[in-house]
């Protein structure tokens, strides 16, 4: 029962219907190979965390197969809770631990010995400047600080799978990008890593590949070059619209539009970026708009397009 | 050793058999540092709700028989080791489900059984101080002796078992948090008031009595007192029968809870 050979994980046609007719997961197909780093993404209700129940075996697909090398996830949930680490969206339950006891024993249950566990304990520790906090208990803690010893919990004695949702939240941005390089660090030891998430930008940056998910449906998938490609002839037109002001009347040559607080964020056509700045400028006379940003559309662009949903409008993102 | 090889060596044989006593001695190290804060707390309600009740029946009397504080004192180790398990258990999974850390717990790599026996394990370790505790100081305050026997160890264990799987399976089985911890109250307050164990079900009106006669609750005290005493309860064997029964049931109805893949 080894292994070595064929480690991908798959999904295949995974549908997961609730009370007979909510759709949560509608036929998402998707594999990821050993070392990648990939990204889940879709706003909330968009049936994420749904799939990854059926993955660790808290749910049972309707239909459909998830397999990890030779071994079906779905038919024997306790191998798939020994080959899959989760950090769930919610806090860790360790108000009464201390930071390294948490690690340690979740190191244990996790099936690693102890020399290594605490070892590697240590290690993480380090890595992630956590030391001041080795022996504070968790109800002591910070959120940020709380998730980052979430994130060692799950990655003491990751499993094939490794399933982080929202790892970042809270977290401060030095230790986000020591976080990253652990995530990376996974990937690179072999495990596959599924980042959960509605953060865009900070997926651009992390992941390998991704998928977008949206009413239950994978939308697209592919690297983010590749899911930027078809937008590469469009521009990103932002406008800072002064408090109070209600959206303006948008222009024909405006493709599509999300407002989050006092941003609008367009997207235009290459060709039309004259008339764009020549739009934005007169918002900015006319006291609608306070300031405005063009240049290159990003994965967030992709995603607006995609989904209908900025990135950070989502509540938790 | 790298996780990667940390990972693929989780697999394999080492599986099902070592895995479930590594399990179980890491999820009891974890269930009892979970409630590191709480379990002093508990301790000490448990104890002094044990010697109050000891201590507070007597002000019936002006002078308490020496059958009475002995069935008083032995129901009261009962309510000292079901306690945790029937109601605080269900109440800490409560919580559990409301602060979103249910799932977590749930996708450890720890097999069902070896997670009931610690959590079982647990029950013990609350139940037992504050049991011997009361006894002790029924003793004192009476001048009773009890008669310990062996079969005071698997009239404890049993009925620790039993309580302990009941919570299990009201903790697992039902989903929704509120109503876990409505019927924990509930079964506080049934427990306590109307369940044979401090007082014998002669004292209860027929149809009560009936009724408790085929719920655990009053053979528990009865198998509890067949080891602490000699001479004041008979149908033993029955009691066991009745408790084991209903610990089976518990064990059978949260196994399928977490079996159950909505």
């Amino acid at each position: 029962m080894e292994l070595n050979g064929d480690r991908s994980f798959r999904a295949e046609a995974v549908t997961k219907v609730f009370n007979g007719s909510l759709r949560a997961n509608d036929g998402i197909t998707l594999h990821v190979e050993p070392g990648e780093v990939y990204g889940l993404l879709g706003p909330n209700g968009a049936g994420k965390s749904t799939l990854v129940k059926q993955v660790i075996g808290l749910l049972k697909p309707t239909e459909g197969r998830i397999t990890l090398g030779p071994y079906d996830l779905v038919a024997d949930p306790a191998v798939a809770r020994q080959l899959c680490s989760y950090l769930p969206q919610a806090q860790m339950p360790i108000d009464s631990f201390k930071s390294r006891e948490a690690i340690r024993l979740t190191g244990r249950i996790r099936g690693g010995d102890g020399a290594t566990v605490d070892r590697r304990t240590d290690e993480l520790i380090d890595a992630l400047d956590l030391g001041e906090w080795r022996d504070t208990v968790g109800a002591k803690l910070s959120g940020g600080v709380k998730r980052l010893v979430g994130f060692t919990m799950v990655s003491v004695w990751p499993g094939q799978v490794v399933i982080l949702d929202e790892p970042t939240n809270d977290v401060d941005p030095l230790r986000r990008r020591l976080l990253w390089d652990q995530v990376r660090r996974l990937g690179e030891w072999g495990s596959a890593v599924f980042l959960v998430t509605h953060n865009v930008m900070e997926v651009e940056k992390s992941v390998d590949r991704l998928a977008v998910i949206a009413d239950g449906k994978l939308i697209a998938e592919g690297t983010p070059s590749s899911l930027k490609a078809q937008d590469r002839s469009f521009l990103r037109l932002q406008l800072m619209l002064v408090p109070g002001a209600e959206t303006p009347e948008l222009p024909a040559f405006v493709r599509h539009q999300t407002r989050v607080g006092h941003n609008l964020v367009t997207t235009i056509d290459q060709d039309d970026a004259v008339h764009g700045i020549g739009w934005a400028e007169e918002l900015i006379g006319l006291r609608v708009a306070e300031e405005y940003a063009l240049g290159a559309t990003t994965l967030e662009d992709v995603y607006i397009r995609l989904t209908g949903h900025a990135s950070s409008d989502d509540g938790t993102g | 050793m790298s996780p990667v090889s940390a990972a693929v060596a989780v697999d394999g044989t080492m599986r099902r058999g070592s895995s479930w006593f590594r399990g179980y001695r890491a999820k009891t190290r974890w269930d009892l540092a979970g409630i590191r804060l709480e379990l002093p707390l508990i301790v000490v309600v448990q104890i002094l709700s044990g010697v109050g009740f000891v201590l507070g029946l007597a002000l019936f009397f002006d002078h308490m028989p020496d059958a009475v504080a002995l069935y008083v004192s032995t129901g009261v180790v009962v309510l000292n080791l079901t306690l945790v398990g029937l109601i605080v258990g269900p109440q800490f999974t409560a919580d559990q489900k409301l602060a979103g850390t249910y799932d977590y717990l749930r996708a450890l790599p720890v097999p069902a059984t070896a997670a009931a026996v610690s959590w079982f394990t647990v029950t013990l370790v609350a139940g037992i101080p504050a049991a011997i505790v009361s006894l002790v100081i029924a003793e004192l305050r009476y001048g009773i002796s009890f008669t310990v026997t062996p079969s005071i160890v698997p009239a404890v264990l049993l009925t620790t078992f039993t309580g302990t799987m009941l919570g299990y399976a009201l903790s697992h089985a039902v989903a929704n948090p509120m109503s876990v911890r409505l019927i924990a109250q509930m079964l506080v307050f049934f427990v306590f008031g109307f369940s044979p164990i401090l007082y014998p079900s002669t004292q209860q009106p027929d149809w009560l009595a009936a009724i408790n006669a085929w719920l655990p609750f009053e053979h528990m005290a009865t198998i509890v007192r067949a080891g602490l005493t000699t001479g004041i309860v008979d149908g033993v064997g029955r009691s066991y029968l009745i408790v084991a029964v209903w610990g089976s049931i518990g064990t059978a109805l949260a196994a399928r809870a977490l079996t159950r893949r909505g």
